[in-house]
């Protein structure tokens, strides 16, 4: 009896929810057309990538001013709803949920990780909500957990190794050795870096793979050293990139080594617990802070003015998400996702990071992809950018598994 | 397979030898698996880089353990002493939940983020050994761990408070009723286990990452040491950590995805063909 009646309260409590999606899909189209344009942040506040979290905000709050300022799009205000979670799909689709049903968001930003913008790609039709994706970098984003209501706003996996196998010929070094962490991004990037390598007439004397946190680089690295390698191409993240980093240093194995190429290894975050010893070092770059454009200067320049810092590539990327989006409503003449959605497709819009394009296929933003080198400036280490690969290059042909 | 091979086996399994040890003997004495100790692991490993951060290396190697036997005492008094008449496993918990609550509380201290600690200046680089170049470090690590470890069993075997630590993990009822104050014996033995977790801590700060995650990282493989060590057996922890840390090793060289299950298949043989381990009954 008391499980029946729990069975019924559920099914209440379901319909009701539903009813309340559907009244709130059904008034972004209605009284939402000149009352504030909505958009929910749900960066995660907590952990490790609480930081993140926090400037990807930054960012959001720069292009909401720099907007408002002007008098909003088509004379409406926009307004950012903070919320946070913890970098779970599960508590990011809880507080999706409640903040476009309870709060009437049409938009949704800052979110986090691929897993999280996997869950919440699968419910945006429903929701009638869209996403801005500045972060998550998984190419099955853009491939089976493709959404025409969600936006790639960032390089994928794939276009990152394939800029960094496209500087190649860039690079001094003839003899590579590839170290790469043991799962499907590090066997991928490999597959794509060897076939480049041979391509540039450079041989590739080691290949190895690292399990998910190790912690004891000691017998890859002699491994490295011992095989006569004068450069390498490091696939790992995290606290396996800091312990290898760390561990190579203690090694001496830079002293062989002309070049040291990572994937996604060193970003700006991480420049002060990697030290001194990463300079020299070369890096996907998704974001020139230093890129010669007005767009640039202007953002770089307000952001600092609000936030007391230059911005890098987490701020940077959420502020090219939010004007992509602001051309889009105002392309669309409206703020209703479904309309907007419509709008994206195909549009070319001018941002931070120079001209881009939604691409309608799958939602992902064709723009530039950059090597960078790991210099010290005046204020510690930055990025110095050499090479500017365009995306025709690296974007690989829209994934068939992706379908609107 | 060349000695630089060799010697990345001997530093790991230096490691190995210290944190185990420390189990061993709180194993033991109190019969107590005790999960909590990649936290003191952890917590060593954390404290040593706040320490050198502000005082350098070498106090950080000083403070950690004193502050970690402190934290073992208090262990001791509050849950060890007044619960050692519950059941193994509900102690077992106890600590489990203890490290729980210990890996939220570094985060609320140190943050979630990768850290590192950098090795004195004089040990940084590497240093001509036997022919090769190695990590000055490591070599400092590998000293440091013999060193400790002929300390601890020249006190075990040579002093009286050893004596009594010897026959209080032998049989603890019949050492108590010989006269041997076996409170006093136990208070020493996880206080002393809790500095030897967090000195290994500490000498692995500038040796890996440091991450949150990192004490449960150690501890599957330091329970498994202490296993097939011989259950208590401090001597037979320290000879399984550092087999297990070369053996590791030798087969990462050789393949890095079976180097993972060397410690389960070290575990799984040991106890079929001696199920009480390498040490059998002797202590240390």
């Amino acid at each position: 009896m008391k499980r029946r009646l729990l069975a019924a309260a559920s099914a209440v409590t379901l319909a009701t929810t539903m009813a309340a999606c559907g009244a709130a899909s059904d008034s972004s189209g209605g009284d939402s057309e000149d009352g504030p344009i909505k958009i929910a942040l749900i960066p995660p506040t907590s952990g490790a990538l609480a930081q993140f979290g926090t400037d990807a905000v930054k960012g959001w709050e720069t292009a909401v001013r720099l907007i408002n300022a002007e008098g909003g799009i088509d004379g409406r205000k926009i307004e950012l709803i903070k919320k946070s979670s913890d970098a779970d799909p599960a508590t990011t689709l809880r507080v999706a949920k409640e903040a476009v049903t309870q709060d009437g968001a049409q938009f949704i930003g800052a979110v986090m990780t691929s897993p999280e913008h996997g869950a919440l790609n699968a419910q945006l039709e429903g929701l009638g909500a869209m996403s801005f994706n500045a972060m998550g970098k998984d190419d099955a984003l853009v491939g089976e957990q493709c959404s025409p209501y969600a936006v790639h706003v960032v390089q994928t996996t794939s276009m990152d190794v394939n800029a960094l196998a496209a500087s190649l010929t860039e690079l001094p070094g003839e003899k590579w050795a590839i170290q790469a962490v043991d799962y499907a991004t590090g066997h991928s990037a490999a597959e794509t870096f060897k076939a480049a390598a041979e391509k540039a007439g450079k041989q590739v004397v080691l290949e190895q793979f690292a399990p998910l946190n190790t912690t004891d680089f000691g017998s890859y690295i002699t491994k490295l050293k011992g095989s006569g390698a004068d450069a390498v191409f490091a696939v790992e993240f995290g606290a396996d990139g800091v312990a290898f980093v760390q561990q190579a240093e203690q090694f001496n194995l830079d002293a062989q080594l002309k070049t040291v190429l990572g994937l996604n290894m060193v970003s700006e975050p991480l420049f002060e617990t990697l030290g001194d010893s990463i300079e020299g070092y070369y890096n996907n770059v998704g974001y020139d802070a230093a890129g010669d454009n007005e767009l640039n200067k202007e953002f770089v320049e307000a952001y600092t003015e609000d936030h007391g810092s230059a911005p890098y590539y987490v701020p940077a990327d959420n502020y090219t998400a939010a004007q992509i989006l602001f051309a889009a409503i105002e392309k669309a003449g409206s703020s209703d996702p479904a309309e907007v959605s419509e709008a994206i497709k195909d549009l070319t819009v001018d941002t931070v990071v120079g001209e881009v394009t939604v691409r309608g296929a799958d939602g992902q933003v064709l723009r530039d992809s950059y090597l960078g080198e790991v210099v010290k400036g005046e204020d510690g280490l930055a990025f110095d950018i050499l090479t500017n690969t365009d995306a025709g290059v690296t974007t690989p042909e829209p994934d068939s598994a992706c379908k609107f | 397979m060349n000695a630089a091979q060799l010697l990345n086996g001997v530093a790991l399994g230096s490691l190995l030898m210290v944190l185990s040890s420390g189990l061993a003997m709180i194993y033991g004495l109190r019969g107590v698996a005790n999960f909590a100790h990649g936290a003191l692991y952890m917590a060593g490993a954390y404290i040593a880089y706040s320490v050198s951060d502000r005082a350098g290396f070498w106090l950080a190697l000083l403070v950690v353990p004193l502050a970690l036997a402190v934290l073992g005492v208090v262990l001791e008094l509050a849950f060890f002493r007044p619960l050692q008449h519950r059941s193994h496993i509900e102690l077992g918990l106890i600590t489990f939940g203890l490290a729980l609550m210990a890996e939220r509380l570094v985060v609320l201290i140190w943050g979630e983020s990768t850290l590192r600690v950098n090795p004195p200046e004089f040990l940084q680089g590497t240093t001509s050994f036997v022919g090769i170049e190695y990590p000055s470090y490591r070599l400092a690590i590998i000293v440091i761990a013999v060193l400790l470890a002929a300390a601890l069993i020249v006190w075990l075997r040579s002093t009286s408070i050893g004596l009594h630590i010897r026959a209080a993990s032998q049989d603890i009822e019949t050492a108590a009723i010989m006269g041997i104050n076996v409170d006093r014996v136990s208070l020493v033995v996880v206080a002393v286990g809790a500095a030897l977790a967090g000195l290994a801590g500490a000498l692995a700060a500038p040796y890996i990452a440091l991450d949150p995650g990192m004490g449960n990282a150690f501890l599957i493989t330091v329970l498994i040491v202490v296993v097939v060590g011989g259950i208590g057996s401090i001597a037979g922890a320290m000879i399984a950590g550092m087999g297990l840390g070369i053996i590791q090793t030798v087969t990462t060289v050789w393949s890095p995805s079976l180097a993972v299950v060397v410690p389960y298949a070290a575990l799984t043989i040991v106890l079929l063909w001696r199920p009480t381990g390498l040490a059998g009954k002797r202590v240390s």
